[in-house]
Parts: structure tokens; sequence; C-alpha cells
């Protein structure tokens, strides 16, 4: 057994990892993720899996109901940490595949991939309640910057966490970005890990005064242009796990069932085969006790008090 | 053949795991909700009136056991023998309704997962046409407060309380709006001279579709019969002396209606709780709204119920302030974590300026 298979094995079982083992999986990680494209690319048969946010246990079932990377090729959409208890263990756990099995693994940023985001939406306060310290996030952070921006399969299929960009109409565009920096506010980097599809005419402002809506003219332009025939992307939670839209040309792949332990919601992978046919695998989340009721997951449970 | 769109592969039957998980999960939620029943007390104390039960019959004061409780599969009170404590039925998808009557009140509430595709598509096209709905729906979800005999009842919804969401912008911008919104100009400028196709018009940096993205919503709960039976009074109050007395909490639940989290760029949440004692109830719906560095927002409805007088008091504050202020506060108060305060509601709303208030009450 090699060491990165003795790191995985503690890993599925949610067990600390010395803070310098961390350190030498990311340096390692990011030499790999250095030689990768910002949009890689991925031959087919593949799975695409959406958001993950820290389900460690979830995305164990995943790998359990997909196939196993010991059989199966994916690429994650991004969104590995945050929200969820186990931000840590899922992210290094992706790594660990990553460099255990380089081709059998594609990992693509997503928004939460971010030193700002992570501040506020959990894996800093994670890091620094399992170490005292926040060297390990920091380490992460450095992860994240080499992500790749996208993934494009049999040049058929583009793969990206949130969506289009009107700075950069095709692939190739893309592939010039200088990716390997935090994820800047404005800009094409940006779009493609924040912008969301909606029923709009054409690129709109979101109300929210920054970040683009796109809608099916915009979808169609983009397969045109490149010649793919679909757009797979994550981001935003869909209760069935995954959600198609304009006649097929976009599809969202949600990947984290019962998503911050509360929503209800299961989750998705999609598998695409060398015929680039279609075919979702649906799972529900791991239950938060084991048969004696001991907390797998340690739920937030609502306690009985006296409010005013 | 092409299966491209092919529906979702799921069986059409329920198969046996999921029904022996449904089961499983069934008998865990009642075993968790279950009192410790203390070993000896509530029957020793009338075949052995020794020092020890006398002390236990002083911290269990007998109930008057007026309450009832409306789901007869439900683990029963130690107290009364009758079932009070929200427990969920056997049946599939696992549904959670529970309800307790006291005189000629009946409270109950339900949970349920978020919304799915096709009721989204239903609120977004018909029920809630023109606004974007927020990311999560907890549609199903209600609390709701009932007296037949004085034909008047009060329910929290997610459905009405995003019926008042404003279909306009609110002017409220995220933080680095303007950088984004400029950055952007300037790209176009730029591709402009370069005679550069672009597919971006200024036009496509004007917001097209308007609607309030914060959800602030100013919801106080969904009357029937419709016209409102509350009157303005705002000398009343809640008595506070009466609800600060721990008098046994008889019927609990805390629920969230809706949740956004704003593209990252704060939270807005509408979540609601109640506590049934055996006088009287005390419901808070709180909605709180964080815009990171811009603004806070919390608009809290308190409904109170003395059961015996069939007296109704709806007390309803809005709180507001600039994001930096009240960080200011929590720098003075001098603790550690600044961004954990401003992700606690109830430390907003005591350090935010109040900037309405007003009350109401039914006496029927």
């Amino acid at each position: 057994m090699t060491d990165l298979d003795k790191i995985i094995a503690s890993l599925r079982e949610g067990k600390h990892i010395p803070e310098e083992t961390v350190f030498k999986l990311c340096l390692n990680s990011q030499e790999l993720l250095m030689n990768e494209g910002n949009v890689t690319h991925v031959d087919t048969p593949v799975t695409i899996c959406g958001d993950i946010h820290g389900q460690l246990h979830d995305l164990l079932t995943l790998f359990e109901k997909s196939g196993g990377v010991e059989k199966t090729r994916y690429i994650f959409l991004g969104d590995f940490v945050d929200r969820g208890f186990y931000s840590l263990e899922s992210f290094l756990l992706l790594l660990c595949y990553k460099l255990r099995y380089p081709d059998r693994i594609t990992l693509i940023r997503g928004n939460h991939e971010t030193r700002q985001i992570t501040k506020v939406y959990g894996f800093y306060d994670e890091v620094v309640r399992k170490y005292g310290s926040s060297n390990v996030w920091r380490y992460c952070c450095e992860v994240f910057d080499y992500l790749s921006l996208g993934a494009i399969i049999n040049n058929s299929i583009f793969c990206v966490h949130g969506g289009l960009s009107p700075d950069m109409t095709t692939v190739d565009e893309i592939r010039t970005i200088d990716r390997k920096q935090e994820v800047p506010h404005e800009g094409a980097m940006c779009d493609l890990l924040w912008s969301d599809p909606e029923d709009v005419d054409t690129w709109s402002l979101s109300p929210r005064g920054a970040g683009f809506l796109f809608g099916k003219r915009e979808v169609d332009q983009f397969l045109e242009k490149n010649g793919v025939e679909l757009i797979a992307r994550a981001h935003q939670l869909v209760m069935e796990g995954y959600k198609e839209m304009f006649d097929g040309g976009l599809v969202t792949v949600w990947s984290a069932p019962n998503y911050c332990y509360r929503c209800g919601n299961v989750a998705a992978v999609l598998k695409i085969d060398d015929d680039l046919n279609r075919e979702y695998t649906i799972f529900e989340a791991v239950q938060a006790q084991n048969e004696v009721g001991n907390a797998i997951i340690p739920t937030k449970k609502s306690q009985m008090d006296y409010f005013l | 053949m092409s299966r491209r769109n092919s529906p979702p592969l799921r069986s059409s039957g329920i198969n046996t795991i999921q029904l022996n998980a449904a089961r499983e999960m069934h008998a865990r939620t009642v075993r968790a909700r279950r009192m410790p029943i203390p070993t000896s007390g509530i029957t020793a104390p009338s075949i052995l009136p020794t020092a020890t039960t006398t002390a236990t019959n002083t911290v269990l004061p007998a109930m008057p056991a007026r309450h009832i409780c409306n789901n007869p599969n439900n683990p029963p009170c130690v107290h009364c023998g009758s079932v009070i404590i929200p427990s969920p039925q056997a049946t599939l998808p696992l549904e959670d309704n529970p309800s307790i009557t006291i005189n000629d009140w009946t409270i109950s509430s339900r949970k349920k997962p978020i919304l799915n595709s096709q009721e989204l598509d239903l609120w977004e096209n018909e029920k809630l046409k023109g606004l974007t709905l927020p990311e999560m729906i907890f549609g199903n979800n209600y609390i709701r407060i009932e007296n037949p005999k004085l034909d008047w009842s009060i329910e929290f919804n997610a459905l009405d309380a995003l019926r008042n969401v404003q279909l306009q912008d609110s002017g409220i911008r995220v933080a680095y709006s303007s950088d984004w919104i400029n950055s952007k100009r300037r790209q176009n400028s730029a591709n402009a001279a370069q005679r550069y196709a672009n597919d971006v018009s200024d036009d496509s940096l004007n917001i097209i579709h308007k609607y309030d993205w914060t959800y602030t919503t100013r919801y106080r709960g969904t009357e029937n019969p419709p016209a409102s039976r509350f009157r303005l009074d705002n000398d009343q109050t809640l008595p506070l002396d009466k609800l600060a007395v721990h008098d046994k909490i008889l019927f609990y639940d805390d629920m969230i209606l809706f949740e956004d989290e704003l593209a990252d760029n704060g939270i807005s949440i509408l979540n609601v709780k109640i506590r049934v004692m055996n006088e009287r109830l005390l419901l808070l719906s709180r909605f709180f709204l964080r815009v990171d560095d811009v603004l806070v927002r919390v608009y809290d409805t308190r409904l109170y119920v003395e059961f015996d007088e069939n007296k109704v008091i709806r007390e309803s504050k809005e709180f507001e302030g600039k994001y930096q202020d009240v960080l200011a506060k929590h720098r003075l108060s001098q603790s550690h974590d600044p961004k954990a305060a401003l992700r606690d509601s109830s430390w907003v709303a005591q350090n935010t300026p109040m900037v309405k208030r007003e009350c109401e009450i039914i006496e029927f």
C-alpha cells in the first residue's frame, strides 16, 4: 500500500491528516495542475459531477453509485468546499485521487474555491477548528489558483462551473485567460464561475448589480460557434439533482444531496458514454445517524428555547 | 436509439430498501423525541412517599392535563399521558405534521423538503409571476394557529411571504457593483475602439428583470377569513413578565420558510418558530437580511395568544443599519469574531437601530 493509498483510506474515514502531509499533497497537486490548460480535454466515457460542498459521506456515496475512481473517469465541476462539515476531507480526497489516478479525475474551479468566499462560508472556520491555525487553509487556496476553468469532452460537451461570459464566446478565447490567481470580481474568469442561465432574451445584468444572466439565445450561439452540443454546469441547487434547459442545450448537475443537511433534495451525476448519450444516476443523502443512533454527521438539532 | 433527454432512471415502484430506510428513520425520530422518563418518580409518590419522591414532585408539579395532542402515533407525555411531542407519521415520503389543542385553540405545523422543479415552475410561472425565486423554498412548510369557534386562524407560509416581495428594483446593490459595471463599460469601449465584434452592448448593463433580489418581506402571517381582525394599538406591549416565566413547553417548532445566499453576497432568510405553553403561546417570524459590506435588516413579527382570554397581540419591529455601523458596534464590544456576530440574527437585532414598531391586537 502506497502512502497515498493510506492517506486516501484515512480521508475516507474522516480522520485527521497531519499538517505536513496536507502541505505535501497541495504542493504535488499544484505541480500536476500547473500543466493543465484552462480547458482540459477529456475522453468518454466520463461521469460529470456537480457541487459537493464538504459533504464527504455523500461524496463517498457518489463514487460508490457511479462505479468508483478505479473504473470510471470523472469531471467535478467545482464547489468542493464550504457549508458542509467536511470541506477539507472532501477536497483532499479529490486531490489524492487526482494524484493517484491523474487521467481519471478532472477538477474544475467553482466560485467557492477562492480565499474570499471560503472565509465567509465555512471552509476557513473548519480548518481553524481542526488545526488551530489557518495554514492548511492557505495551502488549499494555493491549489485553488491552479484549478482549470473548464473541460471539453470529445470536443462536444463543454463543462464549466457557472456559465458563459459575454467577453469570451469561444473555447479558444477561454484558453487565453491567465487563470493562476484569486478569482477577480469582474471579467471573463469571474463570469465563468458565477453566471446563471435564466429565461432572458439577451445578456442582462443581475438585479444584484453584478453578474450576468444568459438565455437560450446565448447558449445556442455558443453551441453553434464552438461546434458543441451541450453545456454542463453546476452552481445552482436542483431538487431532482439535475435540470435540463433550453431544449437540452444546457444542463445543471447538482451532487450534494440534502444540501446543508436540511433541503431534502436528491443528487445526481451525469454519465456521458462513447456515443454521447446522457445517463443520470440519482442518489440520496446518507443517514445522519448510524443504526445504533450515533451521529455520522454532526447535524445542528434545533433546541427548544424560551425565545422572547 | 438515442437515450438523450430520457427521464430520470428511477424505478417506478418503491423498493424495499427505501421502505426500510423510511421505517428506520421514523423509528429513530420517534426515539429521539421521546422524553427521558424518570426512573423513579411520577408513579412512585402514592406508593412510597419518601423524601426523594417529594423532591421529584417539586420538580414536576402537577400539570392540568387540558391539552390534547392530535397525533395518536406519537410517544406519550410523561406528565399527563397524552401525546404532545411533535413526531412524524410513518408515511412515504416522510411527513412531519404535529398538532396540539388547548381550549379551542389548535396549533399545527408541517415540515417538508424544498420545492421540486414542478412546484417551482408553478410558483414561478403562475403563483409568483415576475419573481426570480430564492434558492431554497420550503414551500410546503407552515405553522398554523386556529380557533374554529371564533372562526379565525393565522398561518405562516412561504408563498404568502414571497407574495409580499416587491416586484420592482430595490435600489440595493452588492458592494462591488459599481466596480463590476465600470469594468464592463471599459471593456465595451475598448472593444468598440478595436472594432471587435462583441455580443454585449451597454444595454446589457441595464437591469431588465426588476424585482427585489433581497427578498425583503413585511409578511405578518396569513389570516383566515382574509379580512383582518387586528386593530392597531401601538400602546400595547407583549407581556414579557408572563413570557419570561419558564412554563413547561408543550409544543415547539422552528422552521425556515425560504432562504437565499444572494450569490454569496450575504443572506436572506425567513424563519418562524413557536412555543406553546399551558396558558399561552409565542410565535416569532423573523426576516433576516445581510448584504455583505452594505446593510443589515431584521424584520420581526411576534404573535402572542393568551388562551383563556382569547386575546391575540401581534407586534412587528423593523431594524435596519449600515453594515459598517453594525460592525463598528461589534468592535466596541471587543469580542474576537465580528463576522460570526453578523451571521447571528439575534445579535444583529439587538445592535441595529429600530426604525419602526407597530402593535396590533384582537380581543374576541
